[in-house]
């Protein structure tokens, strides 16, 4: 479905759109033009000029590359220690929700991470969303129900369908039917908030053409595996310097899932989240910008999540991320050049933000193009492709730098830069399957990302209470702290 | 005069169109685009004025090092090329053209570390470093070419220094730039994170910049350098003087992360010291106590200080920034709450439970308003404020209290003495008038609990685990001995006689006021400090051995894990329709079974509940139950759901007497043996 800005219709997920929508004319044309240009301007011509766009692209991305990191390096050391203005005035009615499917490792840290959240409690409301867990998900959260009152919890049937944003969606409609929400903040299962990051993310809403807010999350199990912590760099160079400059010198950072607000009038204007895209997150914020409000970001609003920590996980969760982001920019690209919200130089951030995801396969094409030149086609000068090469890495390199610096992050991490040229390699690949899966329309579903629940802040304090603590009930339980139970 | 100023004002100026003014985003856009013009004129001006020198000097250097390793068969440096006889003698002239030259690697990373990376020092050394590497790896890339069409084929030159060539300079690029960023990164005992996200700076909850490290246990410190060239240099390179100027200005822009982690009076006193050494001297610490403090006691001691140093010379726009920040926090509205805002009177100070909760709420930053009968009692010395009531079974007890309460304006009223909730009922409306929160347990459970007879009948009739009772001499026949006799009401061990035979039964019961008599439990006696909800809710339980006992209170205790004792302790409380704090006192028969096993289904009973903190208090709170800060959180906001309180079992009390000293009048007299 292609999704349409400032309408109030509901975003269902209906079966009969389950075939997913494919575009292999396109494909097809894209060949046709390949090959008529190859008849007409000769093989070396052809890829001549197509290396010349490839650097021109290659050039605009590491010039979007460094501005971020020049304005990250010069403002945001400062903006992460600025004193909070107003911090305890404004406090509108709050709905926290989160969808868990399938999260018995780490469902503890979350709840008793958002029980400990520091906002007054009658503007707060906690939801949690079972997605018909078929572990001990749902049982978890009913004892963590029953020994505190704050929360909440939904329990949607198997088959419900759409995904995180079906399972939000529903929260939406039961869950908080009734309920005087003004800000809808939303979490992951595997993300444990810090105290104040409610008062951080709402704040912004005294604005009123402020639609959506972005908080920072940053890796808590970065000691899992060599994975985990290039992740962890990775969150760093992405929140800290990337996220912080669409901010600095667009003012169009992207709403990013979990650990963001947004506000419930712009949300039940737009139907709610969109069940039919994989990434529901790019798709709100261009719905949001495209119906003329702001997304704002703020990078002291905190919560710790897990990164994958295995390359199969890694794989699948990039995936996914460049599937749906494919997809957004097909959905979007011409509601966004026709706004009249957004400015030239706002149009041009928001196509090439929609375009990151075809970077990687463009360096594909690119990498083709070398191993012809081998060959003796398409034209002997490799030497050429250096400064190209070095341009795709520098611009990334210089985010990855200032987000080390920024955090603070001990000299040693600088080597662990090195891991991101293969992993860029596994970049291509992954987002080069994805572009392919979209283009074909192959059939993909929510994958849920599998957890390892090793790292929690938490840890032995926050534990499901194995039953009712209320003195009106009985039946064994202790307040102890216990070491986590092998999994 | 009047005629010309009007007709001067009459006539009407053409203005120019109004000039439109850049947005704060424009601004900024403006200023990274100049850097990045800027970063790519250096670029390409430095390109044409370098690349020739550069060239020639490659060339020259990779002759120099070709004929000092004995290589023949290649011509010195003939400006930017060479000659080279390839195996067959046949020569070829190979030019270093101004893609190979290193120049564009080393202008890139010039302009990188400019643009991105300047802010830190390092840089400098850094780019040193990164140019340096970035040179060799070209000479090892030429000279490899060379050779190859030396001593292999000279097609070969040509394939192995545009293709493996290739690769190499776009590796040793990539390898300068990380030797540039490597350098200007923090050190590990200047970092603040590690390599995998883990909190290393040891700062603070409340001054630790969001999002900088995940908070988990490390195992020691970070191993510190081997070799201290910073240190080495001090002490034995610079004068004295340069050095000692140089500590200065390093002392002004560093931030004392331990002055967080003082209790707020000492906060005060490390405040008040560093500005009393001048607002130059300690400057980036005296903003970060106004940018992350949060106690009111401790800004105001700030601002006191800011403003008794207006003279000082305002040579650093932050000594200018905390001036702006004095003057609002003087001028700031005054609180809507009560007078004195954070005031909580505490009755009992005399008691091991009212100095356990005085002491408590004085580490979390609150003035405590305490209260005793006693003008000796030794709480009145440990607060901020201390005032003697009456009795509370004293007819002026009611009339005492309120006044006092009227003059000080506590927001909340903290009651440490069961037997003075009967006394407070009548007063609520009074203390609500006066914006004094309290929060009182239902009379009749207080009742309960306070008459050891009534009790007994409770605990009996919720089959609550509870030693067979008798009231009456009669009655003790069917209580199986030995036995405690001891008085239906009474506090602590006052009154308590242990009888092994009838006789001394007998004569206990003619001697012990108002008595009762139990058999005596066998097995380890324990106490479990709880919070109950308004609602009824069961907000913590934390047991814990009594390991000794003086008159009646625990000297060294052990908080231990038990559901069995859970279970009855919140059957108990159940069964007397108890909310607040209180502790319930009792013996587990067979203890040795919760060694490994909590969850071991022990026998327990129950002997009697205190609807109070317990005198053991401070070892629960050190289990990690702040029972005492989460009960002024229910009084203050009665509304608010109470967040569940876990502990860590496992945690030993061994306490000692500890002194306080005051004159006649009530002045503090100093502590000859407190720490300096």
């Amino acid at each position: 479905m292609s999704a349409v800005a400032g309408t109030s219709t509901p975003l269902t997920h209906s079966p009969a759109d389950d075939a997913p929508p494919h575009h292999r004319r396109r494909l097809l044309l894209y060949a046709v033009v390949l090959v008529v240009a190859f008849g007409i301007l000769g093989v070396n011509h052809t890829i001549w000029a197509i290396s010349v766009f490839l650097d021109a692209v290659f050039l605009a991305y590491f010039v979007r590359h460094l501005a971020f990191a020049i304005s990250g390096a010069r403002w945001a050391e400062r903006d992460l220690s600025a004193a909070n203005v107003g911090f305890d005035s404004y406090t509108p009615p709050v709905a926290v929700l989160v969808a868990c499917k399938n999260e018995e490792l780490v469902v503890d840290g979350m709840v008793s991470a958002l029980l400990g959240l520091d906002y007054p409690a009658d503007a707060l409301t906690l939801v949690v969303v079972d997605d018909a867990s078929d572990d001990g998900t749902g049982a978890r959260l009913d004892a963590w129900a029953a020994a505190d009152r704050r929360l909440r919890v939904l329990h949607r049937a198997p088959g419900a369908g759409g995904g995180k944003s079906g399972a939000l969606n529903d929260a939406l409609r039961l869950a908080l039917k009734g309920v005087d929400a003004k800000v809808i903040v939303i979490f992951d299962a595997d993300h444990e908030p810090d105290r104040t990051v409610l008062r951080r993310l709402v704040r912004h809403f005294r604005d009123p053409a402020v639609g959506a807010v972005m908080g920072r999350c940053v890796v808590r199990n970065g000691i899992e595996s060599s994975l985990a912590s290039t992740v962890f760099i990775d969150y760093l160079s992405g929140y800290l310097v990337n996220e912080y400059g669409r901010q600095a010198l667009f003012e169009l950072p992207a709403y990013g899932g979990a650990n963001c607000a947004v506000r419930t009038s712009t949300l039940r204007a737009l139907g709610g989240w969109n069940p039919d895209t994989v990434t529901e997150d790019t798709d709100l914020t261009l719905r949001v910008l495209l119906m003329g409000q702001r997304v704002r970001y703020d990078p002291t609003a905190i919560d710790f999540e897990e990164a994958v920590s295995s390359s199969k996980r890694f794989w699948k969760q990039r995936h996914r991320w460049a599937l749906g982001h494919q997809k957004c920019l097909r959905d979007f690209w011409r509601p966004v050049l026709r706004s009249p919200h957004l400015t030239v130089a706002e149009k041009i951030e928001t196509m090439m933000f929609l375009w990151v995801y075809h970077v990687p396969v463009l360096c594909g094409v690119g990498l083709a193009f070398s191993a012809l030149r081998a060959f003796g086609i398409g034209g002997p000068a490799p030497t050429s492709l250096v400064p190209l090469s070095v341009l795709l890495f520098a611009g990334p390199f210089a985010e990855l730098a200032v987000g080390l610096l920024l955090g603070r992050v001990e000299r040693r991490a600088a080597w662990m830069l090195v891991g991101f040229v293969p992993s860029f390699g596994l970049a291509i690949l992954t987002i080069t399957a994805a572009y392919l899966d979209g283009m074909l329309g192959r059939r993909y579903s929510w994958i849920k990302t599998a957890r390892s629940g090793g790292v929690t802040a938490a840890t032995a304090a926050a534990t499901a209470p194995a039953a009712d603590t209320a003195v009106a009930d009985s039946g064994p339980f202790s307040f102890a702290r216990r070491a986590p139970v092998q999994r | 005069m009047i005629s010309v100023t009007t007709g001067h004002l009459d006539t009407e100026v053409p203005r120019a169109a109004p000039r439109r003014r850049p947005s704060g985003v424009r601004l900024r856009r403006r200023a990274v685009l100049i850097e990045v013009v800027g970063a790519a004129v250096w670029c390409v001006v430095g390109f044409h004025l370098l690349v020739g020198p550069t060239r020639r000097f490659e060339v020259s250097l990779a002759a120099g090092l070709l004929h000092l390793f004995g290589v023949s068969g290649v011509s010195g440096a003939l400006g930017d090329a060479f000659i080279i006889f390839g195996p067959g003698q046949q020569p070829i002239v190979a030019q270093l053209t101004p893609s190979c030259s290193a120049i564009n690697s080393i202008l890139a990373l010039s302009a990188l570390g400019f643009v991105v990376l300047r802010e830190r020092a390092q840089v400098l050394m850094g780019l040193v470093a990164a140019t340096s590497w970035v040179l060799l790896a070209n000479q090892l890339r030429l000279i490899s070419s060379l050779l190859a069409g030396r001593y292999l084929h000279l097609d070969v030159l040509v394939w192995f220094h545009d293709w493996v060539g290739a690769g190499l300079n776009f590796c040793y690029t990539i390898g300068g730039l990380l030797i540039m960023i490597a350098f200007t990164m923090h050190m590990p005992e200047r970092a603040e994170q590690d390599r995998s996200g883990r909190h290393t700076a040891r700062r603070p909850d409340t001054w630790a910049r969001p999002g900088l490290g995940y908070r988990v246990e490390l195992n020691g410190r970070p191993p510190a350098p081997r070799i201290r060239v910073a240190a080495f240099v001090h002490r034995h390179l610079l004068p004295r003087s340069v050095s000692r100027r140089l500590a200065g200005r390093r002392e002004r822009g560093r931030i004392d992360y331990r002055i967080g982690h003082l209790e707020p009076a000492a906060r005060v006193e490390a405040v008040r010291r560093l500005a009393g050494r001048g607002l130059a001297a300690h400057t980036a610490t005296l903003v970060a106590v106004a940018t992350y403090e949060t106690d009111t006691e401790v800004l105001d001691a700030l601002a006191d200080a800011v403003a008794a140093r207006q003279w000082e010379p305002v040579s650093d726009r932050q000594i200018a920034a905390l001036r702006l920040w004095a003057r609002a926090w003087m001028m700031r509205a005054p609180d809507d709450d009560t007078p004195t805002g954070k005031l909580v009177a505490v009755t009992g100070a005399g008691g091991p439970a009212g100095v356990a909760v005085i002491r408590a709420l004085r580490a979390a930053g609150r003035p405590v308003l305490a209260l005793d009968a006693s003008p000796d009692a030794v709480g009145l010395r440990l607060a901020t404020n201390a005032e003697v009531v009456p009795r509370a079974d004293a007819p002026d007890f009611g009339d005492e209290l309120v006044r006092i309460l009227d003059k000080h304006r506590p927001a909340a009223l903290i009651c440490t003495v069961a037997e003075e909730y009967a006394a407070l009922h009548p007063l609520v409306a009074r203390l609500t008038a006066l914006e004094c929160a309290t929060w009182l347990p239902d009379p009749a459970a207080v009742e309960v609990c306070l008459d050891k007879r009534a009790f007994a009948q409770a605990l009996r009739a919720a089959a609550v685990p509870h030693p067979p009772t008798a009231a009456t001499r009669a009655a003790t026949k069917a209580v199986p001995g030995p036995w405690i006799v001891k008085p239906a009401r009474g506090r602590g061990s006052r009154g308590v006689v242990a009888a092994d035979t009838r006789t001394e039964l007998h004569r206990a019961f003619a001697t012990v006021p108002e008595p009762i008599a139990q058999t005596r439990l066998a097995g380890r006696e324990f106490t479990a400090d709880v919070l109950v909800g308004r609602d009824g809710t069961l907000l913590t339980c934390v047991p814990r051995w009594r390991d000794e006992t003086k008159a009646g209170i625990s000297v060294r205790g052990t908080t231990f894990d038990s559901t069995a004792v859970t279970a009855v302790v919140a059957a108990t409380l159940r069964a007397v329709g108890l909310t607040g704090p209180a502790n319930v006192q009792g013996f587990v028969a067979d203890p040795q079974r919760l060694d490994g096993d909590p969850d071991a289904d022990v026998k327990v009973h129950v002997v009697e509940v205190n609807p109070r903190f317990s005198g053991g208090l401070p070892l629960t709170l050190a289990a990690g139950a702040d029972v005492v800060g989460t009960y002024l959180a229910g009084i203050l906001a009665p509304d608010a759901p109470l967040p569940r309180l876990t502990f860590q079992p496992g945690v030993h009390m061994a306490r000692y007497f500890a002194e306080v000293y005051y004159a006649d009048g009530g002045e503090p007299v100093p502590d000859p043996l407190a720490s300096a």
